[in-house]
Formats: structure tokens, sequence, C-alpha cells
């Protein structure tokens, strides 16, 4: 018994070191480029970052990356003929340069005054290690404190486009956990907070009555696109339906449903009656449709709305075999003239 | 419905003019444009979706999304409408904004409306904000809404510092005439310190007094864990219009209450695990001279436990796996999925997902339910395409096999 759990052991020793790179639990082969054993090391940054203060170039801020003559300028020997950033530098360390470049509204030159060219004023990582440089936005706010920006939302006095970048802020509204269940809740309260990267097009994606496709269904190629409606939803749907009364809804009006059931031939002209035997009767044992309507009524509502109605009313009214349709103390602020109340109670009478 | 034609008419000139003047002008943010191209061998067979974006100058923006699909049944014709046709503007100071045209209205706890008309939003001293919208609620197909047929709805509220807000919501729709709906709503979301949210929605209905809906969602973030509490009630009957007859039958409400929690167990590995129970009560009160229904109280299980594993820092190949146990009496199920999307050369990019659902019940519809579609894509520059098949079998159809092809392009300042 003992030797079995050593092999376990050994085995899942085996398998965790085998996934290690997979899980991400690995040391990439290239570190964070060692900023801090510089600066210790007294080299100042714009010995490197020699172009960091030149302004533009073509209407963008100058890439300030510094190239091999500058590591060469110190370290005159390299050992092989490669890029020096290709292996001393983080592997997305360039993209997420080049990404901040595109995605916020800064310019290194513009900052140069104001800090006396100092960049440990903003980048104040470096004290502390090699992996996090980039100034988080609390930094920008001891300088820039604008509040009405902050407070009315008006993220694009840094940002560029945060609607169409899909940037995920890192600290704040991180959109895990089951956020579509939670989206709802979240947004009532920050609606104004949402449009700061969302446009109308976001929400009439999925909230629009007149949307004709899901975005999971435009987005075919993703299969990690979000949706309420995932995957196979269509084959589910009843079963859905049934369980969370009243959250179809919330969203589609009963309408919607008999469309799709009339367009897919589920109910209306050309397809008998959907319900089961023992639907309607007068034993409790046959007479489900109460049970169900009870549970769902929207449900019912989706192909007896309207007109279809008045087969409802044939029984459940005052003397009819359904007895009256209304529980005790139930109220209801529509006059007696509008439908659905004229159904049974004629203008002019009670 | 004449009146909402010349209002999305009206709309598109002008959203058109902000956008002309955007491309001919030194734009903050200039024309942007893309189209998606849908062809598939189920119904509608094509779909073309034309989507423009525009902000002239800051402060002001355009949107439009319209959409012409094809024929859904042989001797139909091709259709099509506006999804959103909005211009945006906002004083410089960001203490007035507004926006006319076509757009989801959603205030504070209120459901969310679509409709053809105006919105503003006015911040007030001491951070108390208000927000009025008005218009026609959008009915699919131009021709299809009546004369009287609006939606009006405010909202009042206060931001609580960096900490929160709370908002009081009012709104009323009448379709045709009569009252559809009518809502009190409130709402309020909390930050509780750097770790903590908490956040809740209420909604009255005034037309069938009740409530409507409830929810509550607490979260928790504490390292690589972060736990969600969630509550919610919901009363359907609340939710039809009340000019249904179906809103007379009493007060079923039902209820989901669980906690999820989500552990980054590896830099790129996240497990996720949701344990709930739903709950469908009986009738809280009965109709006199109604017979016995039978209905008794239902409580079923919410599980669902997922795996999502990243194969690269940023994600572009991914793994996921979940496991899914739902449903109430009979209509309880069981589900597995699976989903891969891998990177391939030349940016070209697989998918694969597929899903298994067995109901509990057969009801002669089958016993097992899979699903699955394989895809591969391609994005380069400014252009993307796809194509995938769609395989099914489900309690409509033994077996259903789709083709399903997407082209689309982007046009957006460099």
């Amino acid at each position: 018994m003992t030797g079995n759990r050593r092999v376990i052991a050994l085995a899942a020793c085996v398998v965790l070191a085998a996934c290690a790179g997979i899980l991400g639990l690995r040391r990439p082969t290239s570190a964070a480029f060692p900023h801090r054993a510089h600066v210790v090391a007294g080299v100042s940054c714009t010995r490197c970052h020699a172009k960091v203060f030149d302004g533009k170039a073509d209407g963008k801020p100058v890439l300030h990356l510094p190239d091999d003559t500058a590591c060469a300028s110190c370290h005159a020997k390299p050992h092989d003929t490669r890029s020096c950033l290709g292996c001393h530098s983080s592997p997305t360390a360039v993209a997420a340069v080049i990404e901040a470049r595109d995605h916020l509204k800064f310019d290194h030159a513009r900052h140069a005054a104001p800090t006396s060219r100092n960049c440990m004023r903003c980048h104040i990582g470096v004290a502390t290690g090699d992996s996090r440089l980039r100034p988080v936005m609390a930094t920008c706010f001891k300088c820039h404190d604008d509040a009405a920006s902050r407070d009315g939302r008006r993220c694009d006095g840094c940002h560029v486009n945060l609607a169409d970048d899909h940037t995920l802020p890192a600290t704040h509204l991180a959109h895990d956990g089951d956020w579509i269940r939670e989206h709802g809740t979240r947004a009532s309260s920050s609606g104004e907070l949402c449009e700061s990267c969302h446009r109308q097009s976001f929400c009439a994606s999925c909230h629009g009555q007149t949307v004709p496709a899901l975005p999971a269904t435009l987005a075919l190629g993703n299969p990690f696109q979000a949706s309420v409606h995932r995957g196979g939803f269509v084959t589910r749907h009843a079963l859905e339906a049934r369980s969370d009364p009243g959250a179809c809804a919330t969203c589609h009006s009963p309408e919607r449903c008999a469309e799709c059931h009339v367009a897919k031939h589920v109910a209306g002209a050309l397809r008998g009656s959907p319900h089961p035997a023992g639907w309607v009767g007068l034993a409790a044992s046959d007479n489900r449709h109460g049970r169900e309507a009870r549970r769902d009524p929207a449900s019912c509502a989706a192909c007896h709305g309207g007109a279809g109605e008045a087969l409802c009313v044939s029984c459940h009214a005052v003397g009819g075999v359904g007895g009256n349709p209304h529980p005790p103390g139930w109220s209801s602020r529509q006059p007696m003239s509008a439908m659905p109340c004229r159904l049974c109670h004629p203008v002019g009478t009670r | 419905m004449k009146l909402a034609v010349v209002a999305v008419g009206v709309l598109a000139s002008a959203a058109g003019g902000a956008v002309g003047g955007a491309v001919g002008s030194a734009a903050a943010d200039p024309l942007r444009l893309r189209a998606d191209a849908l062809t598939t061998t189920a119904s509608p067979a094509g779909l073309l979706v034309l989507d423009a974006q525009a902000e002239p100058r800051s402060g002001l923006s355009a949107e439009a999304i319209v959409w012409m699909a094809g024929a859904r049944e042989l001797d139909d014709s091709a259709s099509g409408d506006v999804l959103v046709m909005t211009l945006r503007g906002r004083t410089a100071t960001g203490r007035a904004s507004g926006q006319i045209g076509r757009f989801v209205s959603s205030l504070g706890a209120l459901r969310v409306t679509h409709v053809d008309g105006g919105a503003l939003r006015v911040r007030l001293p001491k951070r108390f904000d208000l927000e009025a919208v008005a218009g026609v609620p959008v009915q699919p197909g131009l021709a299809t809404a009546r004369s009287w047929d609006w939606y009006a709805g405010g909202r009042a509220s206060r931001r609580l510092g960096e900490w929160g807000a709370i908002g009081l919501a009012y709104g009323q729709r009448r379709d045709d005439g009569q009252l559809a709906s009518e809502e009190l709503a409130g709402d309020a979301g909390f930050t509780l310190g750097k770790r903590s949210d908490l956040g809740a929605r209420l909604a009255y209905d005034l037309a069938n007094p009740g409530l409507a809906e409830v929810a509550v969602t607490a979260s928790h973030r504490r390292k690589a864990v972060r736990t969600d509490l969630y509550a919610i009630h919901r009363a359907s009957s609340h939710l039809l219009p009340a000019t249904s007859l179906f809103s007379v039958l009493g007060d079923v409400p039902s209820e989901r209450a669980g906690m999820l929690v989500t552990w980054r167990a590896a830099p790129r590995l996240d497990l996720i695990a949701d344990a709930g129970a739903r709950y469908i009560g009986a009738p809280s009160s009965r109709p006199s001279g109604e017979m016995s229904d039978g209905m008794t109280d239902m409580l079923g299980a919410e599980l669902t436990g997922r795996a999502r594993l990243r194969l690269d820092d940023r994600g572009t190949s991914a793994l996921t796996g979940e496991l899914r146990r739902s449903g109430v009496g009979d209509d309880t199920w069981t589900g597995v999925r699976g989903a891969a999307r891998i990177a391939l050369p030349r940016s070209f990019v697989a998918g694969v997902e597929a899903e298994l659902v067995i109901p509990d019940v057969d009801r002669g519809h089958g016993t097992v339910w899979p699903w699955g579609l394989g895809s591969l894509a391609w994005a380069r520059g400014d252009w993307q395409a796809a194509i995938a098949v769609e395989a099914s079998a489900s309690a409509e159809y033994t077996s259903r096999v789709d083709v399903l092809a997407q082209l689309s392009r982007r046009w957006s300042p460099r």
C-alpha cells in the first residue's frame, strides 16, 4: 500500500513537472530586463532610452526601446549575434510598449519638464523590482488630479478609444465570475461607468429588439465568445425556460416566442396542439395547464396572448367551469375598459 | 409607426452629417466602419451587418448599425432593420449629456428597453444625478409598431463618494395606448474596501402590484480566489405586459441563490465552481373557486464546474471543460461542454466546441442531445474570415448539419 502511494505521488510530481510550463508555473526562458540592477549601478535611464524625450514621429510618440548599439556601448563583448532584448527582456515587453503607445494619450516629451527628466517620479516600480514598470493609474492621479473627469467617467482624456480596443482593466471592474448573470445588477447602479468602455452597439447586440444574430453567432470562429444563449441553447431552451420562469420575459416579449415557434412549425396552424394529453380536464390529475400557467405564465402568453385570451376566459370566469381567475386580494390599476379586463367585464359592468 | 420611421430617417441624416463632418476634418476619432457578412445553410440564409462609428469632436459621437438578411422562407422577401442609430452629445464639463435616435435604455433596475427616442442625463450639485428617457418602444420590422406606443422613465441617483451609488427609477410603458408596464425600481452598488463589492436591484410592478424582480450579489477577492454570493427573486406574472390575461393568475415567484468561486489555480489555469439552488413556489394565494391542480413547491440544484486553461500568456490558444447539472422537477438535465481554440501559423485559428445534454426525463424527444461546432478562422489586418460546421441532434430533429461562413472588413484610421 505504501509502495502504491509512493508511485502515485511520484507520478503526480512527474505530471505536475510536465505541466508546469503549460500552467504557466515555470519561469519563462527570458526574464524581465534587469532595470533595477542598472539603476543601482548608476546607469541613467536616458543613456539607454535615448529617444524617450524626442517627441513624435509620424504622429505617434517615438518608441524609446534601446537597440543593441545602446547595450554594446557598455557591454563590450556580447556573447552572440542575437538581439539583446530577444533574451534579456520579457517576451511580451515590446508588444506591451507598442500597445501602451497605441492605447494611451501619453507623450514622454511633455512630461520631461514637469518631472525634471526624473523617470523615477512615475516609474516607481523600478525601486522594488523589474516586473511592473508601467505606472498604475493612481500614479497619474498624483499630479493629474482631475476629479471632474473621474466623476464624469470621461476616460478619453488619457485612454484612446476604450470601446474598440476591448482593453480590460487590470485592477478594477474585472469581468470575472459569472459576469453574464451579474452584469445587470452591477450596471443598474453603474450604467454610466459601463458606457466609458461599451457603446450602445454592445448593449443592443443582445438587448435590442431588432437583433439579427447574437454576438456568439457572428463570432463563429471564437468558441470563447461570451453569450447568454451559448452553444446548443436552442436544444435545451425549453428545459431552461421551465426551470427559470420569467427569465425569458426579462428580455423577450412573449410574441417573440410565438413568432419563432410558428416559423419552426412547433406551434400554430401548421402543427397540432403542442400540449400533451391531460393538459385540460376537470380532475387534478388531467389538468396540467393550470399548474404550468402559474409556474410560467409568460410561456402561455407566448401563444395565447391577444385575441387568444378569449379561449382562456371561456372557462376562467365567475360561474365558468374554471372559476374566478383572480387570486384573493388581487388588484390592478388597469381600467375596466382596457384589455384584458373587458374580456369578462364589458364596459359599464363590474 | 410613421413617426418612428421619420425619426430614424432624421437621425440617419443627422448621424450621417456628423459622420461626414468627421471624415472631412482632422477629427478626434474619425469614422470607423465595419461590415460583417454571414451566410449559413440555416435560415436566414444570409446576413449583412454594417456598423459605423465616429467622434467628430470631443463630446459628440454618432453610431449606427443596420442589417439586411436573406429570406427566412422561400416566399419571404429579404428583410432588414436598424439595431442602433444614435447621436450622442456631452457638454465640455460633462455636467449634461444626451442622445437621440434608436438605442437601448437602461435606467437603474428598470427593464432594459429598446427605444426610438431621446435620453438626457444631468449632474446636479452634491453628487446627485438625474436621468430621463422618452420614446417609442422598438418593434421588430419597420411596419409593426402601433400609433400610440410610448415609453417614458426617469431616475434620480446619488453617488456616494468613491464607494458606491444608489438610485430610484420610475418607468411607464404604453402599448397601443394601454398601460403595459409601470415599474418603480431601486438600485444600489457599493465597493467595500479594495476587495469586496455589493450590488442590489429591486423592481416593483405598480400596474399589477407586487415584486417583479429582486437581485442581490456580493463578491470578495482574496489573492487568487474570488467568491460571489448571489440571490435572485423573480415573479414572471409581473414581467408580463399588464394587458395580458396571464398577469392575473397569481404570484408564483421563483428564486435562485448560490455561491460561485473562481480560483486562479495557476497563472494560466482558472477553476470555477458554482453551487446553487432553484426554488419555484406554490401559488401564494389561490383564486376562489379554483379547482385543485396539484401544484407543489419545487426545489432543484444548480451545479457547475468549469476549468479553463490558457495555452499561452495572452490566452490566444485555450481549452475549457465544463460539467453542469441544472433544472427543477421534470426539467432537470446534465450537461458536458468542452471547447478549444488553437492558434495556427499564418494567422489561422482553429476552434472546436462540443456539448452533450442529457435530460432526466425523455418525453419521447431523445435521451441525449449532442451539439458541436468546428471552425477555422483567419484574421490579418482589417480582414477576418471564418468557416464553421455545426452539427446537432435535439428534441426538434434527430440530426442536423449546417455550414456557416463569415467575412468581415474594418475601415479605421491608422
